[in-house]
């Protein structure tokens, strides 16, 4: 390959990576957020839907009809989990969430292996997503530029989402001050929950849609779970255009660590995050909010 | 009407509310005067759900509403106005404003537009973060949000707080013509006495634990300018 179809290929390849993670990490943030749980089930939540995904597909449904039922079934879990687990533990310290979704993380990842088994599956695509594109120089997979434009898709309307309607107006007021936007009159509980429903959601969406990039097996969460805790480090806790500019960078430094030192690509990452946590705590654009 | 009866309210492990009782009636605008930490801020967060009684009784109107939702009692129409103004840092000055209007089930006439003819500054800076605007446009925007959601009644902390005196006396000046006009209750906390005389007409001096020490009209303050120094060492 010649010296700009690499440049390409590793441009493409780290935005599709950096989208995935910067889905999973604005939902961790976004529960986060909303309702101070720190969800450590995030990356199960994110195999899940994978899962989902992978299932609907195998029983004949079209990769994409996979794409919009997966989040809901995501969804509707992530529902059972705040209204069961999470809602005792609400006038709490957010100690008892940590521990208890780290909990959560084994249970479920223990029924995935229970439902499906452990070992790796993957997605069937649809016919035209399996070919390849030429893109000037390079010839690139199909499939992963119909993820990228899912990932564009699902970060667009997220944005549309937060930005112009009256649940996204809420769930930023009430990330700041939620006893205020109670005395408004807005049911603030409700605001929250829809919120941890949201983050599930997406994290389920991240999963369908890396399903066919990573493959999918049981504990594809766990890496995942980290990537997105550095992202939210680096982008700053919180921080919803911190995450964007964390996920992508994050993307980049991995694509390319893992095109010329394969064996020390997290190592990167990592030591990334270290710098940024030595000289940015409060992360890259320092709008982040520790608690 | 606002009428609470014999309220005990707990800040974490600490009585800070005993025993009080006081009443506004509707249309009137009486203020709460007190030094720092006696507890009128809790009162005002007592009647508004945020901080509730232990015991006693809260009653809006015909409603007892201790142990209500806050959402549920601004829903009867009470508006509240931190003394730290609590504008969203993450709205701009025309979410701010949106948020409070949304979930306002009553009838009302109040919109974006008529905040901005009372409030002319708001909407010159409708796109601005909200925290970008200056301390009295933040305490105006505070007060347009609360109008947002029509209410009858508004309970408002410590107008004068970080503000300089000719903003306070502007703000004041408003805020009582907007309460008169539209017949809304208000009930108003303060450590200087001067804005509550401008303000309202008839005073719960309020000394420590919530005691009341006495129930004063402005011009019975006028009459005997230390009185205020006597009961509360102002």
């Amino acid at each position: 390959m010649g010296f700009i179809a690499t440049t390409v290929d590793i441009i493409l390849n780290s935005l599709v990576l950096g989208g995935v993670l910067l889905i999973v990490s604005v939902g961790l943030n976004i529960i986060y957020g909303l309702n101070r749980v720190m969800n450590l089930a995030h990356g199960s939540l994110y195999a899940l839907g994978a899962f989902a995904g992978y299932t609907i597909v195998a029983v004949g449904a079209n990769y994409f009809i996979a794409l919009l039922l997966a989040p809901i079934v995501v969804g509707v879990v992530g529902l059972v989990i705040e209204r069961i687990l999470i809602r005792p533990m609400r006038q709490r310290h957010m100690i008892y969430t940590l521990i208890l979704t780290y909990g959560l993380m084994f249970v479920m990842d223990g029924l995935l292996k229970y439902f499906w088994g452990v070992e790796t599956r993957f997605i069937h695509l649809p016919e035209f997503m399996r070919q390849t594109v030429s893109l000037g120089p390079v010839s690139y997979p199909v499939f992963r530029l119909v993820i990228l434009i899912g990932i564009a898709a699902v970060v667009a309307a997220l944005m549309l989402l937060l930005g112009r309607t009256r649940l996204g107006i809420n769930m930023r007021a009430a990330s700041d001050i939620p006893e205020m936007v109670s005395s408004c009159g807005i049911n603030v509980r409700g605001v929250q929950i829809s919120a941890f429903v949201l983050g599930c959601m997406l994290a389920g969406t991240a999963g369908v849609l890396a399903g066919p990039l990573f493959t999918v097996f049981p504990d594809m969460g766990h890496e995942m779970l980290i990537s997105s805790f550095v992202v939210v480090v680096i982008g700053g806790l919180g921080s919803l255009r911190g995450a964007i500019v964390a996920a992508l960078l994050v993307g980049f430094v991995q694509t390319l660590a893992e095109f010329f030192i394969t064996d020390l690509a997290m190592v990167m990452v990592y030591m990334l995050m270290a710098l940024i946590l030595v000289f940015k705590p409060l992360g890259i654009l320092g709008e982040g909010k520790f608690e | 009407m606002i009428k609470l009866e014999n309220i005990d309210t707990y800040y974490g492990s600490s009585h800070v509310i005993q025993d009080l009782s006081l009443e506004v009636e509707a249309g009137a605008a009486v203020s709460i005067l007190g030094r720092n930490g006696v507890g009128k801020t809790t009162t005002l967060r007592s009647i508004m759900g945020l901080t509730p009684p232990k015991d006693g009784r809260v009653l809006i109107g015909d409603e007892e509403v201790a142990g209500w939702a806050p959402h549920k009692i601004a829903r009867l129409g009470v508006a509240y106005v931190p003394a730290e103004r609590h504008i969203f840092p993450a709205l701009s000055v025309e979410e701010n404003l949106k948020l409070a209007e949304a979930n306002a089930e009553r009838e009302g006439a109040w919109t974006l537009e008529r905040v901005y003819e009372y409030f002319p500054v708001l909407g010159e800076r409708r796109r601005s973060g909200g925290t970008k605007l200056s301390g009295g446009e933040q305490q105006m925007l505070a007060i347009g949000r609360a109008l947002m959601g029509n209410p009858s009644i508004m309970l408002l902390d410590e107008p004068s707080q970080g503000l300089s005196p000719i903003l306070v006396a502007k703000v004041a000046q408003i805020v009582s013509e907007l309460c008169k006009e539209y017949g809304i209750t208000l009930l108003l906390v303060e450590q200087n006495f001067r804005i509550a005389l401008a303000m309202a007409e008839r005073h719960y001096l309020m000394g420590t634990k919530s005691k009341i020490q006495g129930e004063v009209s402005s011009q019975e303050i006028i009459d005997d300018q230390e009185l205020i120094k006597r009961t509360l060492a102002i």
